[in-house]
């Protein structure tokens, strides 16, 4: 038994020796560029005042809750949209925008409305092969009505698959890269 | 790889014949089974050098006289073993007892090694060397789920690990050449980094407390064990080959080994290239495989007493992960579980390795040095170091695709120094100190904010086993451990501005164990087991944080977690009924107080990408229990049928519900015939067999997961096989097919379950030529 009382001596000194030798020389990634922050979406009538829909999460997944922002429209007006990403967790900021348009033929936006507004929306610009992209859309606002619209951008959609060329998300596939959904009123 | 580890063997000199310098030398002996020591009858004698051979009578005798005194390769082959090849000195008059597997399913750790210092009360299976040759092409889990009470919890077919009685990942510790596997462990998406080729044999020890080996094992180990390299001073080795028609996948492993003037070495290489796998309606696009490997083993005798081993292995793999299980969001899972054959699915086949995938590479080095002191005390000292690369590839957006989203480096050391020997007359001891030091680091780079923080830990371990000396019929064991651990993390915080912050963690923990052995003889073994341990909780359990793919969620650590608390007991019941009936039945109950787990949230998480499930790490009270029972019948030597059945229940005490990834209870049957040996044509057997794995019951809530746990189903096999032999080589011809029927069916343990059919038929050749 005498050996282990030596064992238990040496535990001890090892534990003591490497307990307090952490070095403090670690380099910590804190570089999260890849990631979108904010999305707005500018929606720009024939005639009155601009609308600007938000959703705004600077801090990324958990944290602080995202800040979303939803808007108030004319009935029976047009509306030109246009949407904007950002990534506001780098120190400057960057727009994603710019990559979204250079990779037009990955990606693709979609919208959907719900709860019985009377919104619709069309794509108003193309890839490079001529099939939707969805950053520049025209708006139609029919009758006073409230409910949600829903943007949603896939990564790497299968853009030939029936229906999606027409804004039909269900045959997409690919990868959400955004999915927001804003409170809408039409009045 | 002449000498097999399943074969033991000891040389007594008859002291008559001292002056035997011609050539009437007799050579005798006797060939029994190593697990269950009876005689073999017939097995084949053969000495190569000289061409003479003979047959052993019904006690397993043999005789050969009028030998001249040389070295000589002998070849001891019987109907259903893998033959063996012995390197043998013969001077005088020689008598061997030579141990052969015919009954290589009832082995157990310690009678294959037979060694004092390996006796133990633990239960334990082993998979013998054959099997591993045959099955190369497979992972090392797939191999284990051989042994009854083991099975696999996967993510596609191309990552596995092993879950041994309900528990798996840091609860189960993987020694490898008798160091604990230190990898990322953690996610249920990542298997261990070893190659199964380089073992001799794996076993597995379903204990109640993992004294001796350390790591944060909750009872349970498996074993990874190389051979020792024969004393033969020629060249010897062997090459094997695996094709697989699903996925067309190549395997190619050598082993080849020496005993040199200045070391013995062996070296072993594998090579695999598979690709996309086949379910039986469509191909699972993006799932294939490649893995280089290469390990050396050198052993040095410096002197009688002191024997050093050194041995290094580079395990590198690239796994590529089915494109339409990547989830982006709640909807996207949603839409990807209700599907009938995944998105994203070629028409093609091809051995394309794109995103998702991992690529990984893990080292270890392993230098271990034995004296042996006077009266076998053994002082054993052993240092490990491993270092393990993880890069993990999503999909994403532009040219960031080649750029990885979790980049982890982990660097390991552990250092032991142990005692074997007796204490008094009567009382043996093992005991031992232990040194581990982790340091784990995300490699910049990466553009993701790492799931797992930068840690560091240190832990200190001493551990001490008594057991009665000379333990014929009642072994008697008591052993306890203490380990201190320390754990500091470095990690940004999850609010802007970010800043790094330094969190500390101090855990002691113990454990203590005591059981007992009854041999009452060959017919009759029965081993209890009972220990308390305590299980420190780990990094990912304490400080996840993110979207973690192995789940399909946004995964959360509690940095408040307790440790956990496991009492087990396990009871083993091996017997035979007249040399023709075989049973193991084995029982265990495990309470774990503090039971850490993932519980999914019922609100989901809002993000920009939309909203996610929520896994959060919570801790419960937990039972599990279970049997495992392995029978085999064999009629006749040359016909026998095996069946296994493991069965496994575990509870949630706080909600009274099922646990989540507790396996299905699953029943293994087969039938083996071996043919007769056809002059050089030996072994030529023919196994079919089924595996029925019933559906699991006992998730009826529906927030535990996504789906409900598939239906049951059933896999029907075939192998065939022969064994060619000529001179001093031999080949090995085998054919095998699974999911015979090219049934389409989901495993509750595979991940991949949501969302795509497990693999249709496959059918593999096996070849494996030894010189």
């Amino acid at each position: 038994m005498k050996n282990l009382k030596y064992i238990f001596i040496i535990n001890i000194l090892f534990s003591v020796l490497f307990l307090n030798s952490c070095k403090d020389d670690d380099v910590i990634d804190d570089d999260v560029e890849e990631l979108i922050t904010t999305v707005t979406y500018t929606l720009t009538p024939t005639s009155g005042d601009v609308v600007t829909l938000s959703f705004s999460d600077v801090d990324g997944d958990g944290g602080d809750d995202p800040i979303v922002t939803g808007g108030t429209l004319q009935a029976n007006m047009n509306y030109t949209g246009t949407l904007d990403l950002r990534n506001d967790a780098v120190e400057p900021g960057e727009s994603i925008t710019e990559e979204i348009e250079e990779e037009d033929l990955d990606h693709q936006f979609f919208f959907s409305t719900a709860g019985g507004i009377d919104l619709t929306v069309a794509y108003n610009d193309q890839d490079s092969q001529g099939n939707p992209l969805g950053l520049a859309t025209n708006l139609v606002a029919g009758a006073p009505s409230t409910g949600t619209l829903k943007v949603i951008l896939r990564h790497k959609p299968e853009k030939a698959e029936s229906g999606v060329s027409t804004g039909d998300i269900t045959n997409a596939g690919g990868e959400t890269d955004i999915e927001v959904t804003f409170d809408i009123d039409i009045q | 790889m002449k000498k097999i580890i399943f074969l033991f063997l000891s040389v007594l000199f008859f002291p008559k014949n001292l002056l035997a310098q011609d050539c009437n030398i007799t050579f005798t002996g006797v060939i029994l089974d190593k697990g269950t020591n009876i005689p073999l009858e017939y097995s084949t004698i053969y000495i190569e050098n000289i061409g003479e051979g003979t047959v052993s009578d019904e006690r397993g005798f043999f005789e050969i006289k009028n030998i001249c005194p040389a070295e000589y390769h002998v070849k001891i082959s019987h109907i259903g073993c893998h033959s063996e090849e012995y390197f043998i000195k013969i001077e005088k008059d020689t008598l061997l007892k030579i141990y052969l597997s015919h009954h290589s399913e009832l082995l157990d750790e310690v009678v294959i090694h037979g060694s004092h210092e390996d006796n133990s009360t633990e239960s334990s299976q082993t998979v013998s060397r054959a099997d591993i040759a045959s099955e190369s092409n497979k992972n090392l889990s797939d191999i284990l789920e051989n042994i009854s009470g083991v099975s696999v919890l996967k993510n596609g077919s191309g990552i596995s690990k092993p879950v041994v009685h309900g528990l798996f990942g840091n609860r189960v510790a993987v020694m490898n050449n008798g160091i604990t596997q230190t990898g990322q462990q953690w996610g249920n998406d990542h298997a261990p980094e070893i190659d199964p080729f380089v073992a001799d044999h794996l076993s597995v020890v379903k204990g109640a407390s993992a004294l001796a080996y350390g790591g944060n094992s909750l009872g349970s180990v498996v074993l990874v064990e190389t051979d020792n390299i024969q004393e033969d001073p020629h060249l010897h080795g062997e090459v094997n080959y695996t094709l697989q028609s699903n996925g067309w996948g190549h395997t190619l492993n050598t082993a080849v080994e020496k005993n040199g003037k200045l070391a013995a070495w062996r070296l072993t290489g594998t090579l695999k290239r598979q690709g996309d796998n086949r379910a039986p309606n469509y191909f699972l696009t993006n799932t294939g495989k490649q893995e280089n490997n290469i390990a050396l083993q050198i052993e040095k005798q410096f002197h009688p007493k002191w024997k050093t081993d050194f041995y290094y292995s580079l395990f590198n793999t690239k796994i590529g992960i089915l494109l339409g299980s990547h989830i982006g969001n709640l909807t996207d899972l949603q839409e990807a579980i209700g599907r009938s054959e995944p998105f994203s699915i070629e028409d093609n086949f091809s051995y394309d390795i794109g995103s998702p995938r991992q690529e990984v590479t893990h080292h270890l080095v392993k230098v271990e040095t034995k004296y042996l002191m006077d009266d076998e005390k053994i002082i054993k000292f052993k240092y490990g170091g491993q270092l393990n690369n993880r890069k993990e590839f999503d999909i994403r957006r532009g040219s960031s695709s080649d750029r990885p989203s979790l980049n982890l480096s982990l660097f390991s050391h552990h250092g032991e120094a142990a005692y074997n020997g007796l204490v008094g007359e009567k009382i043996f001891l093992k005991a031992g100190v232990q040194f581990d030091m982790i340091d784990n680091g995300n490699i910049p780079g990466t553009g993701v904010s790492p799931l797992i923080p930068n840690y560091r830990s240190y832990q200190t371990s001493t551990y001490w086993i008594v057991q009665n000396d000379q333990a014929e019929e009642w072994l008697f064991e008591f052993g306890g451990r203490f380990s201190l651990k320390q754990l500091t993390v470095k990690r940004l915080t999850q609010t802007i501005p970010r800043e790094v912050e330094v969190l500390d963690h101090l855990f002691q923990n113990y454990a203590l164990s005591t059981g007992f052995r009854w041999r009452k003889n060959d017919f009759f073994k029965t081993n209890f087991n009972i220990g308390y341990l305590l299980r420190a909780p780990e990094v990912n359990e304490l400080y996840s944080f993110g979207l973690h793919q192995g789940v399909s969620g946004i995964e959360e650590g509690n940095q408040n977690m307790d440790v956990e608390k496991s009492l087990k007991a396990l009871w083993s019941l091996d017997f035979r009924i007249r040399n023709k009936f075989f049973v193991q039945a084995l029982g265990y109950f495990q309470n774990i107080q503090d039971y850490i787990f993932l519980e999914p949230q019922e609100e989901f998480r809002l993000t920009i990408r939309g909203a996610f499930p929520v896994y959060i790490y919570k801790q419960t009270d937990a039972n599990i229990a279970g049997v495992d029972l392995l029978l085999k019948y064999e009629p006749q030597q040359n016909l026998n049928f095996i069946a296994k059945y493991a069965l496994v229940r575990g509870y949630d005490l706080t909600d009274d519900i099922g646990l989540v990834n507790i396996p299905s209870d699953n029943i293994f049957s087969s039938m083996t015939y071996t043919f007769k040996d056809q002059e050089k044509w030996k072994n030529n057997f023919f196994t079919i067999n089924g595996r029925y794995v019933f559906q699991q019951k006992r998730i009826i809530v529906p927030s535990q997961d996504f789906l409900f746990p598939p239906d049951d189903y059933f896999l029907l096999g075939l192998q065939v096989g022969t064994n060619y032999e000529w001179h001093e080589s031999s080949l090995k011809i085998s054919l095998r097919a699974e999911n015979l029927l090219n049934s389409t069916y989901r495993d509750y343990l595979n991940r991949l379950r949501y969302f795509a059919d497990e693999n249709g038929i496959n059918v593999s050749l096996n070849l494996n030529y030894r010189f």
